[in-house]
Protein backbone atom coordinates (compact mmCIF):
# COMPACT_ATOMS: atom_id res chain seq x y z
CA UNK A 1 0.00 0.00 0.00
CA UNK A 2 2.61 2.49 1.32
CA UNK A 3 6.36 1.39 -0.28
CA UNK A 4 9.39 3.75 0.23
CA UNK A 5 12.62 2.58 -1.46
CA UNK A 6 15.72 4.16 0.11
CA UNK A 7 14.11 7.49 -0.02
CA UNK A 8 15.99 10.87 1.07
CA UNK A 9 14.93 14.28 2.00
CA UNK A 10 17.29 17.05 1.96
CA UNK A 11 15.75 20.47 2.29
CA UNK A 12 17.58 23.28 0.49
CA UNK A 13 19.76 24.28 3.82
CA UNK A 14 21.30 21.49 3.42
CA UNK A 15 19.90 19.51 6.30
CA UNK A 16 18.89 15.77 6.02
CA UNK A 17 15.26 14.83 7.13
CA UNK A 18 15.46 11.69 5.94
CA UNK A 19 17.99 9.36 4.74
CA UNK A 20 17.76 6.33 3.02
CA UNK A 21 14.46 5.24 4.34
CA UNK A 22 12.54 1.86 3.58
CA UNK A 23 10.04 0.44 4.19
CA UNK A 24 6.54 -1.21 3.16
CA UNK A 25 3.16 -0.82 4.68
CA UNK A 26 0.56 -3.50 3.74
CA UNK A 27 -3.34 -2.84 2.99
CA UNK A 28 -4.93 -2.55 6.68
CA UNK A 29 -1.98 -2.11 8.75
CA UNK A 30 -2.17 0.11 11.60
CA UNK A 31 1.29 1.63 11.96
CA UNK A 32 2.64 3.99 14.39
CA UNK A 33 5.32 6.10 13.05
CA UNK A 34 7.63 7.50 16.27
CA UNK A 35 10.73 9.53 16.86
CA UNK A 36 11.76 12.51 18.61
CA UNK A 37 10.96 16.08 17.76
CA UNK A 38 12.74 16.73 14.45
CA UNK A 39 13.24 13.25 13.40
CA UNK A 40 11.85 13.54 10.52
CA UNK A 41 8.35 11.90 11.12
CA UNK A 42 6.46 15.15 9.47
CA UNK A 43 8.70 14.90 6.40
CA UNK A 44 7.88 11.54 5.97
CA UNK A 45 4.02 12.01 6.16
CA UNK A 46 3.99 15.19 3.23
CA UNK A 47 6.27 12.86 1.17
CA UNK A 48 3.38 10.58 1.15
CA UNK A 49 0.36 12.85 0.24
CA UNK A 50 2.93 14.62 -2.42
CA UNK A 51 3.20 17.77 -0.25
CA UNK A 52 6.95 17.35 -0.72
CA UNK A 53 8.97 15.29 -2.71
CA UNK A 54 12.20 12.71 -2.54
CA UNK A 55 15.74 14.19 -2.94
CA UNK A 56 16.59 10.59 -3.67
CA UNK A 57 14.46 7.14 -3.60
CA UNK A 58 11.05 6.13 -4.60
CA UNK A 59 7.86 6.37 -3.19
CA UNK A 60 5.04 4.33 -4.38
CA UNK A 61 1.34 4.72 -3.04
CA UNK A 62 -1.43 1.87 -3.99
CA UNK A 63 1.25 1.19 -6.94
CA UNK A 64 1.83 4.90 -7.95
CA UNK A 65 5.04 6.47 -7.77
CA UNK A 66 4.13 9.39 -6.13
CA UNK A 67 7.09 11.05 -6.77
CA UNK A 68 6.67 11.23 -10.36
CA UNK A 69 2.97 11.96 -10.56
CA UNK A 70 2.48 15.26 -12.63
CA UNK A 71 1.06 18.27 -10.46
CA UNK A 72 -2.58 18.05 -12.34
CA UNK A 73 -2.99 14.66 -10.94
CA UNK A 74 -1.70 14.92 -7.45
CA UNK A 75 -5.44 16.08 -6.17
CA UNK A 76 -6.79 12.72 -7.31
CA UNK A 77 -4.20 11.12 -5.06
CA UNK A 78 -5.24 13.30 -2.20
CA UNK A 79 -8.72 12.32 -2.70
CA UNK A 80 -7.31 8.77 -1.80
CA UNK A 81 -5.59 9.59 1.23
CA UNK A 82 -6.85 11.24 4.23
CA UNK A 83 -4.70 13.39 6.96
CA UNK A 84 -5.21 14.46 10.20
CA UNK A 85 -2.81 17.39 12.01
CA UNK A 86 -2.18 18.11 15.47
CA UNK A 87 -4.06 21.87 15.42
CA UNK A 88 -7.18 19.83 13.57
CA UNK A 89 -6.32 22.80 10.92
CA UNK A 90 -10.79 23.12 10.86
CA UNK A 91 -11.86 26.64 9.15
CA UNK A 92 -13.04 28.55 12.37
CA UNK A 93 -15.82 30.48 10.08
CA UNK A 94 -17.44 27.40 8.62
CA UNK A 95 -19.56 25.72 10.08
CA UNK A 96 -18.92 21.67 11.23
CA UNK A 97 -20.92 20.08 8.41
CA UNK A 98 -19.23 23.29 5.99
CA UNK A 99 -15.52 21.98 7.49
CA UNK A 100 -16.84 18.32 6.77
CA UNK A 101 -18.17 18.32 3.32
CA UNK A 102 -15.21 19.98 1.60
CA UNK A 103 -14.36 16.98 -0.30
CA UNK A 104 -17.92 16.30 -1.51
CA UNK A 105 -18.37 19.85 -2.50
CA UNK A 106 -15.33 19.36 -5.03
CA UNK A 107 -16.19 16.38 -6.01
CA UNK A 108 -19.41 17.81 -6.82
CA UNK A 109 -21.92 16.02 -4.40
CA UNK A 110 -25.50 17.11 -4.17
CA UNK A 111 -26.73 18.25 -1.18
CA UNK A 112 -28.74 15.87 -0.37
CA UNK A 113 -25.66 13.23 -0.37
CA UNK A 114 -23.65 15.92 1.36
CA UNK A 115 -25.81 15.80 4.44
CA UNK A 116 -26.17 11.87 4.31
CA UNK A 117 -21.72 11.85 4.10
CA UNK A 118 -21.37 14.34 6.81
CA UNK A 119 -23.96 13.14 9.29
CA UNK A 120 -22.40 9.41 8.92
CA UNK A 121 -18.67 10.78 9.13
CA UNK A 122 -19.82 12.86 12.09
CA UNK A 123 -21.97 9.88 13.85
CA UNK A 124 -18.35 7.91 13.61
CA UNK A 125 -17.04 9.99 15.64
CA UNK A 126 -19.81 10.76 18.05
CA UNK A 127 -20.44 14.26 16.71
CA UNK A 128 -23.80 14.20 14.56
CA UNK A 129 -25.54 16.81 16.70
CA UNK A 130 -22.57 19.32 16.57
CA UNK A 131 -23.61 19.99 13.04
CA UNK A 132 -24.48 23.28 13.06
CA UNK A 133 -21.81 24.63 15.48
CA UNK A 134 -18.60 26.56 14.99
CA UNK A 135 -15.18 24.94 15.62
CA UNK A 136 -14.63 27.14 18.51
CA UNK A 137 -17.63 26.38 20.02
CA UNK A 138 -16.42 22.73 20.29
CA UNK A 139 -13.64 21.29 22.70
CA UNK A 140 -10.33 20.19 22.09
CA UNK A 141 -11.24 16.60 21.42
CA UNK A 142 -14.10 17.50 19.84
CA UNK A 143 -12.52 19.73 17.07
CA UNK A 144 -9.54 16.46 16.33
CA UNK A 145 -12.99 14.70 15.91
CA UNK A 146 -13.86 16.72 13.53
CA UNK A 147 -11.11 16.79 11.33
CA UNK A 148 -11.25 12.81 11.53
CA UNK A 149 -14.62 12.79 10.01
CA UNK A 150 -13.23 15.46 7.43
CA UNK A 151 -10.85 12.76 6.54
CA UNK A 152 -13.00 10.10 6.46
CA UNK A 153 -15.79 11.36 5.03
CA UNK A 154 -14.90 9.89 1.74
CA UNK A 155 -13.63 6.47 3.17
CA UNK A 156 -10.28 6.79 2.32
CA UNK A 157 -7.93 3.99 1.53
CA UNK A 158 -4.95 5.34 3.90
CA UNK A 159 -5.60 7.64 6.62
CA UNK A 160 -2.02 9.59 7.90
CA UNK A 161 -2.35 11.66 11.38
CA UNK A 162 0.67 13.64 12.86
CA UNK A 163 0.51 14.00 16.15
CA UNK A 164 -3.17 13.67 16.26
CA UNK A 165 -3.33 13.79 20.07
CA UNK A 166 -0.59 16.15 20.67
CA UNK A 167 -2.78 19.27 22.08
CA UNK A 168 -5.28 16.82 23.38
CA UNK A 169 -5.19 15.60 27.39
CA UNK A 170 -4.77 12.25 27.82
CA UNK A 171 -8.02 11.40 28.50
CA UNK A 172 -9.17 12.49 25.31
CA UNK A 173 -5.85 11.36 23.72
CA UNK A 174 -7.15 7.80 24.24
CA UNK A 175 -10.55 8.64 22.75
CA UNK A 176 -8.91 10.03 19.42
CA UNK A 177 -6.77 6.66 19.19
CA UNK A 178 -9.86 4.88 19.86
CA UNK A 179 -11.00 6.16 16.61
CA UNK A 180 -8.39 5.68 14.70
CA UNK A 181 -8.35 1.68 15.62
CA UNK A 182 -11.67 1.72 14.83
CA UNK A 183 -11.21 3.16 11.31
CA UNK A 184 -8.48 0.78 10.74
CA UNK A 185 -10.80 -2.42 11.71
CA UNK A 186 -13.29 -0.99 8.76
CA UNK A 187 -10.20 -1.74 6.43
CA UNK A 188 -8.42 1.54 5.86
CA UNK A 189 -4.83 1.79 6.73
CA UNK A 190 -3.80 3.69 9.38
CA UNK A 191 -0.57 5.65 9.51
CA UNK A 192 -0.05 7.48 12.84
CA UNK A 193 2.85 9.70 13.88
CA UNK A 194 3.32 10.16 17.53
CA UNK A 195 6.25 10.66 20.19
CA UNK A 196 3.68 9.17 23.28
CA UNK A 197 5.79 6.42 23.71
CA UNK A 198 3.56 5.28 26.53
CA UNK A 199 0.81 5.08 24.10
CA UNK A 200 2.42 2.56 21.50
CA UNK A 201 3.37 0.37 24.63
CA UNK A 202 -0.49 -0.22 25.59
CA UNK A 203 -1.43 -0.48 22.32
CA UNK A 204 1.15 -2.20 20.52
CA UNK A 205 0.60 -2.73 16.65
CA UNK A 206 3.60 -2.21 14.07
CA UNK A 207 5.73 0.16 15.07
CA UNK A 208 8.13 2.92 12.63
CA UNK A 209 11.28 4.09 14.94
CA UNK A 210 13.13 7.27 13.15
CA UNK A 211 15.60 9.10 14.47
CA UNK A 212 17.48 11.96 12.74
CA UNK A 213 16.21 10.71 9.74
CA UNK A 214 17.21 7.42 9.89
CA UNK A 215 14.47 4.25 10.28
CA UNK A 216 16.29 2.71 13.29
CA UNK A 217 13.72 0.30 14.44
CA UNK A 218 10.35 -1.43 12.03
CA UNK A 219 9.00 -3.59 15.03
CA UNK A 220 5.73 -5.09 15.61
CA UNK A 221 4.90 -4.58 19.75
CA UNK A 222 2.13 -6.78 21.45
CA UNK A 223 -0.54 -4.70 23.28
CA UNK A 224 -4.41 -4.13 23.55
CA UNK A 225 -6.76 -1.80 22.32
CA UNK A 226 -8.19 0.59 24.66
CA UNK A 227 -11.63 0.37 26.20
CA UNK A 228 -14.59 1.40 24.12
CA UNK A 229 -15.41 4.87 24.55
CA UNK A 230 -19.20 6.15 24.18
CA UNK A 231 -19.28 7.93 21.08
CA UNK A 232 -23.16 7.21 20.51
CA UNK A 233 -24.89 10.27 19.88
CA UNK A 234 -26.86 12.44 22.83
CA UNK A 235 -29.71 10.08 23.92
CA UNK A 236 -32.59 11.98 21.96
CA UNK A 237 -30.89 11.54 18.95
CA UNK A 238 -30.52 7.91 19.11
CA UNK A 239 -33.97 7.84 20.20
CA UNK A 240 -35.26 10.11 17.05
CA UNK A 241 -32.99 9.42 14.32
CA UNK A 242 -35.48 11.59 11.91
CA UNK A 243 -34.34 14.41 14.74
CA UNK A 244 -30.73 13.76 13.82
CA UNK A 245 -31.34 14.20 10.09
CA UNK A 246 -33.35 17.25 10.35
CA UNK A 247 -30.53 18.79 12.49
CA UNK A 248 -28.22 17.34 9.49
CA UNK A 249 -30.25 19.20 7.03
CA UNK A 250 -30.49 22.11 8.90
CA UNK A 251 -26.76 22.16 8.85
CA UNK A 252 -26.34 21.91 5.21
CA UNK A 253 -29.25 24.23 4.57
CA UNK B 1 -18.24 18.16 -10.99
CA UNK B 2 -19.35 19.57 -14.50
CA UNK B 3 -17.97 22.84 -15.58
CA UNK B 4 -21.61 24.12 -15.15
CA UNK B 5 -21.82 22.92 -11.65
CA UNK B 6 -18.37 24.03 -10.95
CA UNK B 7 -18.96 27.72 -12.12
CA UNK B 8 -22.59 27.96 -10.10
CA UNK B 9 -20.15 26.96 -6.94
CA UNK B 10 -17.65 29.68 -7.82
CA UNK B 11 -20.07 31.80 -8.05
CA UNK B 12 -22.04 31.01 -4.97
CA UNK B 13 -18.56 31.17 -2.83
CA UNK B 14 -17.41 34.67 -4.24
CA UNK B 15 -21.44 36.07 -3.59
CA UNK B 16 -20.46 35.02 0.10
CA UNK B 17 -16.84 36.60 -0.17
CA UNK B 18 -18.32 39.93 -1.38
CA UNK B 19 -21.01 40.33 1.12
CA UNK B 20 -18.48 38.94 4.04
CA UNK B 21 -15.32 41.41 3.00
CA UNK B 22 -17.62 44.14 1.56
CA UNK B 23 -15.51 47.50 2.50
CA UNK B 24 -12.47 46.06 1.12
CA UNK B 25 -14.54 44.84 -2.77
CA UNK B 26 -16.25 48.35 -2.26
CA UNK B 27 -12.96 49.71 -3.05
CA UNK B 28 -11.97 48.01 -6.19
CA UNK B 29 -15.93 48.22 -7.03
CA UNK B 30 -15.74 51.71 -6.98
CA UNK B 31 -12.06 52.18 -8.76
CA UNK B 32 -14.00 50.54 -11.62
CA UNK B 33 -16.99 52.25 -11.25
CA UNK B 34 -15.03 56.16 -11.73
CA UNK B 35 -12.88 54.76 -14.13
CA UNK B 36 -16.07 53.01 -16.74
CA UNK B 37 -17.74 56.43 -15.77
CA UNK B 38 -15.53 58.66 -16.87
CA UNK B 39 -14.98 56.75 -20.25
CA UNK B 40 -18.09 56.14 -20.63
CA UNK B 41 -19.19 59.66 -19.49
CA UNK B 42 -16.84 61.16 -22.64
CA UNK B 43 -18.25 58.51 -24.51
CA UNK B 44 -21.97 60.25 -24.14
CA UNK B 45 -20.99 63.12 -24.49
CA UNK B 46 -19.09 62.58 -27.81
CA UNK B 47 -21.87 60.44 -29.06
CA UNK B 48 -24.20 63.51 -28.57
CA UNK B 49 -21.95 65.86 -29.98
CA UNK B 50 -21.34 63.68 -33.36
CA UNK B 51 -25.47 63.02 -33.36
CA UNK B 52 -25.44 66.88 -33.94
CA UNK B 53 -22.70 67.75 -36.32
CA UNK B 54 -24.38 64.46 -38.29
CA UNK B 55 -27.79 66.86 -38.38
CA UNK B 56 -25.80 69.78 -38.96
CA UNK B 57 -24.03 68.30 -41.75
CA UNK B 58 -27.50 67.57 -43.58
CA UNK B 59 -28.85 71.27 -43.06
CA UNK B 60 -25.77 73.24 -43.70
CA UNK B 61 -25.40 75.57 -46.81
CA UNK B 62 -22.87 77.92 -48.54
CA UNK B 63 -23.92 81.31 -48.63
CA UNK B 64 -22.52 84.20 -50.73
CA UNK B 65 -23.25 87.25 -49.43
CA UNK B 66 -23.16 89.87 -52.27
CA UNK B 67 -22.85 93.75 -51.95
CA UNK B 68 -25.95 95.81 -50.89
CA UNK B 69 -28.38 97.61 -53.59
CA UNK B 70 -27.47 95.37 -56.32
CA UNK B 71 -29.62 95.20 -59.11
CA UNK B 72 -32.06 92.23 -59.22
CA UNK B 73 -31.12 90.88 -62.63
CA UNK B 74 -27.08 91.36 -61.86
CA UNK B 75 -28.60 88.97 -58.61
CA UNK B 76 -30.32 86.51 -61.20
CA UNK B 77 -27.09 86.31 -63.64
CA UNK B 78 -24.59 85.77 -60.66
CA UNK B 79 -27.16 82.92 -59.57
CA UNK B 80 -27.00 81.35 -62.93
CA UNK B 81 -23.32 81.10 -62.91
CA UNK B 82 -22.91 79.89 -59.41
CA UNK B 83 -25.18 77.19 -60.40
CA UNK B 84 -22.84 75.67 -62.73
CA UNK B 85 -20.66 75.62 -60.15
CA UNK B 86 -19.06 72.12 -59.74
CA UNK B 87 -21.25 70.30 -56.99
CA UNK B 88 -23.32 72.59 -57.12
CA UNK B 89 -27.04 71.04 -57.16
CA UNK B 90 -29.19 74.49 -56.59
CA UNK B 91 -28.93 77.74 -55.66
CA UNK B 92 -31.24 79.94 -54.00
CA UNK B 93 -31.60 83.80 -54.10
CA UNK B 94 -32.29 85.59 -51.29
CA UNK B 95 -33.17 89.62 -51.68
CA UNK B 96 -32.29 91.98 -49.47
CA UNK B 97 -35.72 92.24 -48.35
CA UNK B 98 -36.68 88.29 -48.23
CA UNK B 99 -33.29 88.45 -45.80
CA UNK B 100 -34.88 91.18 -43.49
CA UNK B 101 -38.34 89.86 -43.51
CA UNK B 102 -36.25 86.45 -41.86
CA UNK B 103 -34.21 88.34 -39.49
CA UNK B 104 -37.72 89.79 -38.09
CA UNK B 105 -39.35 86.49 -37.91
CA UNK B 106 -36.22 84.59 -36.65
CA UNK B 107 -35.32 87.69 -33.88
CA UNK B 108 -38.80 89.22 -33.12
CA UNK B 109 -37.85 91.09 -30.24
CA UNK B 110 -34.70 92.58 -32.55
CA UNK B 111 -37.06 93.62 -35.61
CA UNK B 112 -37.17 97.37 -34.49
CA UNK B 113 -33.18 97.19 -35.47
CA UNK B 114 -33.78 96.92 -39.67
CA UNK B 115 -37.09 98.70 -39.19
CA UNK B 116 -37.04 102.17 -40.65
CA UNK B 117 -33.54 102.49 -41.92
CA UNK B 118 -34.67 103.29 -45.64
CA UNK B 119 -32.19 100.74 -47.86
CA UNK B 120 -32.75 97.37 -46.98
CA UNK B 121 -30.08 97.11 -44.51
CA UNK B 122 -29.50 93.48 -44.89
CA UNK B 123 -27.64 92.19 -48.09
CA UNK B 124 -29.02 89.91 -50.77
CA UNK B 125 -27.40 86.50 -50.83
CA UNK B 126 -26.90 83.44 -52.82
CA UNK B 127 -27.88 79.84 -50.69
CA UNK B 128 -25.77 77.07 -52.46
CA UNK B 129 -27.71 73.73 -52.14
CA UNK B 130 -24.79 70.75 -52.56
CA UNK B 131 -25.43 67.73 -54.41
CA UNK B 132 -23.77 66.06 -51.57
CA UNK B 133 -23.98 68.60 -48.31
CA UNK B 134 -20.94 66.41 -46.61
CA UNK B 135 -18.25 66.70 -49.33
CA UNK B 136 -16.07 69.79 -49.98
CA UNK B 137 -14.03 68.95 -53.50
CA UNK B 138 -10.43 70.32 -54.21
CA UNK B 139 -12.16 72.00 -57.93
CA UNK B 140 -15.30 73.36 -55.39
CA UNK B 141 -13.02 74.80 -52.75
CA UNK B 142 -11.42 76.54 -55.86
CA UNK B 143 -14.25 77.95 -57.40
CA UNK B 144 -15.28 79.60 -53.65
CA UNK B 145 -12.03 80.64 -53.33
CA UNK B 146 -12.66 82.31 -56.88
CA UNK B 147 -15.73 84.03 -55.69
CA UNK B 148 -14.52 85.26 -52.63
CA UNK B 149 -12.42 87.92 -54.90
CA UNK B 150 -15.31 89.00 -56.92
CA UNK B 151 -16.29 92.80 -56.65
CA UNK B 152 -19.87 91.74 -56.43
CA UNK B 153 -19.07 89.21 -53.32
CA UNK B 154 -18.72 90.86 -49.61
CA UNK B 155 -18.47 87.27 -48.16
CA UNK B 156 -19.15 83.64 -48.88
CA UNK B 157 -20.11 81.92 -45.70
CA UNK B 158 -19.47 77.73 -45.49
CA UNK B 159 -20.93 76.22 -42.42
CA UNK B 160 -18.96 73.33 -43.11
CA UNK B 161 -15.35 74.84 -42.18
CA UNK B 162 -16.65 75.79 -38.37
CA UNK B 163 -18.15 71.99 -38.73
CA UNK B 164 -15.31 70.45 -39.69
CA UNK B 165 -13.11 72.41 -36.38
CA UNK B 166 -16.12 71.10 -34.41
CA UNK B 167 -15.61 67.50 -35.61
CA UNK B 168 -12.16 67.90 -34.64
CA UNK B 169 -12.79 68.70 -31.23
CA UNK B 170 -14.80 66.08 -31.03
CA UNK B 171 -12.12 63.75 -32.41
CA UNK B 172 -9.99 65.40 -29.57
CA UNK B 173 -12.60 64.93 -26.96
CA UNK B 174 -13.03 61.39 -28.00
CA UNK B 175 -9.83 60.73 -27.49
CA UNK B 176 -8.59 62.24 -24.45
CA UNK B 177 -12.16 60.37 -22.87
CA UNK B 178 -10.40 57.16 -24.33
CA UNK B 179 -7.07 57.61 -22.84
CA UNK B 180 -8.21 58.66 -19.72
CA UNK B 181 -10.67 55.74 -19.53
CA UNK B 182 -7.92 53.40 -20.24
CA UNK B 183 -5.53 55.01 -17.60
CA UNK B 184 -8.41 54.61 -15.13
CA UNK B 185 -8.95 51.01 -15.82
CA UNK B 186 -5.89 50.09 -15.99
CA UNK B 187 -5.97 51.58 -12.06
CA UNK B 188 -9.01 49.51 -12.07
CA UNK B 189 -7.51 46.50 -13.00
CA UNK B 190 -4.79 46.93 -10.58
CA UNK B 191 -6.86 47.29 -7.61
CA UNK B 192 -9.19 45.07 -7.90
CA UNK B 193 -5.85 42.42 -8.32
CA UNK B 194 -4.63 43.43 -5.01
CA UNK B 195 -8.66 43.17 -3.64
CA UNK B 196 -8.50 39.25 -5.07
CA UNK B 197 -4.53 39.17 -3.75
CA UNK B 198 -5.40 40.08 0.00
CA UNK B 199 -8.86 38.24 -0.27
CA UNK B 200 -6.65 34.87 -1.10
CA UNK B 201 -4.57 35.69 1.66
CA UNK B 202 -6.98 35.93 4.15
CA UNK B 203 -8.33 32.82 3.28
CA UNK B 204 -5.36 30.95 3.12
CA UNK B 205 -6.02 28.32 5.52
CA UNK B 206 -9.21 27.25 3.01
CA UNK B 207 -6.82 26.92 0.38
CA UNK B 208 -4.48 24.43 1.92
CA UNK B 209 -7.28 22.41 3.13
CA UNK B 210 -9.04 22.80 -0.36
CA UNK B 211 -5.13 21.54 -1.58
CA UNK B 212 -4.74 18.58 1.14
CA UNK B 213 -8.28 17.12 0.35
CA UNK B 214 -7.61 17.07 -3.11
CA UNK B 215 -9.25 20.33 -4.61
CA UNK B 216 -7.39 21.22 -7.95
CA UNK B 217 -6.08 24.34 -9.40
CA UNK B 218 -9.00 25.39 -11.12
CA UNK B 219 -11.33 24.73 -8.29
CA UNK B 220 -9.16 26.70 -5.87
CA UNK B 221 -8.91 29.46 -7.97
CA UNK B 222 -12.33 29.82 -9.64
CA UNK B 223 -13.90 31.17 -6.64
CA UNK B 224 -11.39 34.11 -6.62
CA UNK B 225 -11.99 34.40 -10.55
CA UNK B 226 -15.37 34.82 -10.15
CA UNK B 227 -15.15 37.49 -7.06
CA UNK B 228 -13.21 39.81 -9.71
CA UNK B 229 -15.63 38.98 -12.68
CA UNK B 230 -18.00 40.03 -10.23
CA UNK B 231 -16.61 43.75 -8.80
CA UNK B 232 -16.17 44.45 -12.37
CA UNK B 233 -19.48 43.43 -13.28
CA UNK B 234 -21.05 45.53 -10.31
CA UNK B 235 -18.88 48.72 -11.18
CA UNK B 236 -19.93 48.04 -15.10
CA UNK B 237 -23.27 48.35 -14.12
CA UNK B 238 -23.12 51.31 -11.57
CA UNK B 239 -21.01 53.19 -13.73
CA UNK B 240 -23.96 52.61 -16.56
CA UNK B 241 -26.99 53.20 -14.16
CA UNK B 242 -25.16 56.26 -12.95
CA UNK B 243 -24.79 57.55 -16.47
CA UNK B 244 -28.21 56.88 -17.53
CA UNK B 245 -29.17 58.29 -14.19
CA UNK B 246 -27.37 61.62 -14.92
CA UNK B 247 -28.91 61.77 -18.47
CA UNK B 248 -32.12 60.76 -17.67
CA UNK B 249 -31.83 63.69 -15.46
CA UNK B 250 -30.74 66.48 -17.81
CA UNK B 251 -33.41 65.09 -20.36
CA UNK B 252 -36.04 65.59 -16.98
CA UNK B 253 -34.95 69.02 -15.80
CA UNK B 254 -34.13 70.64 -18.96
CA UNK B 255 -35.37 68.95 -22.38
CA UNK B 256 -34.58 72.00 -24.73
CA UNK B 257 -31.50 73.37 -23.17
CA UNK B 258 -28.41 73.36 -25.45
CA UNK B 259 -26.43 71.55 -22.84
CA UNK B 260 -29.30 68.72 -23.05
CA UNK B 261 -29.60 68.71 -26.94
CA UNK B 262 -25.65 68.53 -26.87
CA UNK B 263 -24.59 66.46 -24.48
CA UNK B 264 -27.42 64.32 -23.33
CA UNK B 265 -30.32 64.16 -26.31
CA UNK B 266 -29.49 60.33 -26.33
CA UNK B 267 -28.39 57.75 -23.90
CA UNK B 268 -26.03 55.12 -25.41
CA UNK B 269 -27.70 52.57 -27.65
CA UNK B 270 -27.65 48.93 -25.46
CA UNK B 271 -24.88 48.03 -27.65
CA UNK B 272 -22.37 50.45 -26.17
CA UNK B 273 -23.95 50.06 -22.25
CA UNK B 274 -24.03 46.14 -22.53
CA UNK B 275 -20.09 47.22 -24.04
CA UNK B 276 -19.37 49.22 -20.82
CA UNK B 277 -20.64 46.33 -18.43
CA UNK B 278 -19.01 43.69 -20.03
CA UNK B 279 -15.57 45.91 -20.05
CA UNK B 280 -15.80 46.00 -16.40
CA UNK B 281 -16.40 42.45 -15.94
CA UNK B 282 -13.44 41.64 -18.02
CA UNK B 283 -11.72 43.85 -16.06
CA UNK B 284 -12.28 42.49 -13.58
CA UNK B 285 -11.98 39.24 -13.99
CA UNK B 286 -8.39 40.09 -15.91
CA UNK B 287 -7.47 42.00 -12.74
CA UNK B 288 -7.86 38.86 -11.13
CA UNK B 289 -5.99 36.05 -13.06
CA UNK B 290 -3.09 38.66 -13.35
CA UNK B 291 -2.83 39.05 -9.71
CA UNK B 292 -3.14 35.05 -9.09
CA UNK B 293 -0.98 34.07 -12.19
CA UNK B 294 2.87 33.40 -10.32
CA UNK B 295 0.97 32.79 -6.62
CA UNK B 296 0.81 29.45 -5.42
CA UNK B 297 -2.21 29.86 -3.54
CA UNK B 298 -1.08 28.11 -0.58
CA UNK B 299 0.27 28.44 3.06
CA UNK B 300 4.24 26.68 4.36
CA UNK B 301 3.56 23.78 6.99
CA UNK B 302 5.06 27.27 9.14
CA UNK B 303 2.58 29.64 8.43
CA UNK B 304 0.04 27.09 9.26
CA UNK B 305 1.34 26.15 12.05
CA UNK B 306 1.50 29.65 13.65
Amino acid sequence: MIQFFQVTKRYPGGQTALDRVSFDIARGQFVFLTGASGAGKTSLLRLIFREDVPSEGQILVNGRNVSSIPPQKIPYLRRTIGVVFQDFRLIPRKTVFENVTYLPRILGTDLTSQKKLAYQALRRVGLAHRLNAFPLELSGGEQQRVAIARALINEPEILIADEPTGNLDPDLSWEILRLFLEVNLRGTTVLLATHDREMIQRVGRRVLTLDAGRLILDQELPGSDPPRLDLTPPEAFENDPAAARETAEEAAE
Amino acid sequence: MSFFQALRAFFREAAVNLARGWKVSLVAILTITVSLFVGGAFLLVSGNLLASVERWRGEMRIVVYLQPAMAEPVVRQLAAELGRGPGIAAVQVVSAEAARQRFQEAFPSLSDLVEGMGDEPLPPSLEIALADPARRTPELRAFLAGWRQRPEVSMVDDDREWLGQLETVVAVLRAVGLALGVGLLVAAVFTIGSVIRLTAYLHSDEISILRLVGATEFYIRGPFYAEGFLQGLIGGLLATGILWSGSAFLRFRSPDALLTQLFAAEFLTPGEAAALVGLGAAAGLFGAIASLRRERLTVTEEQAAE
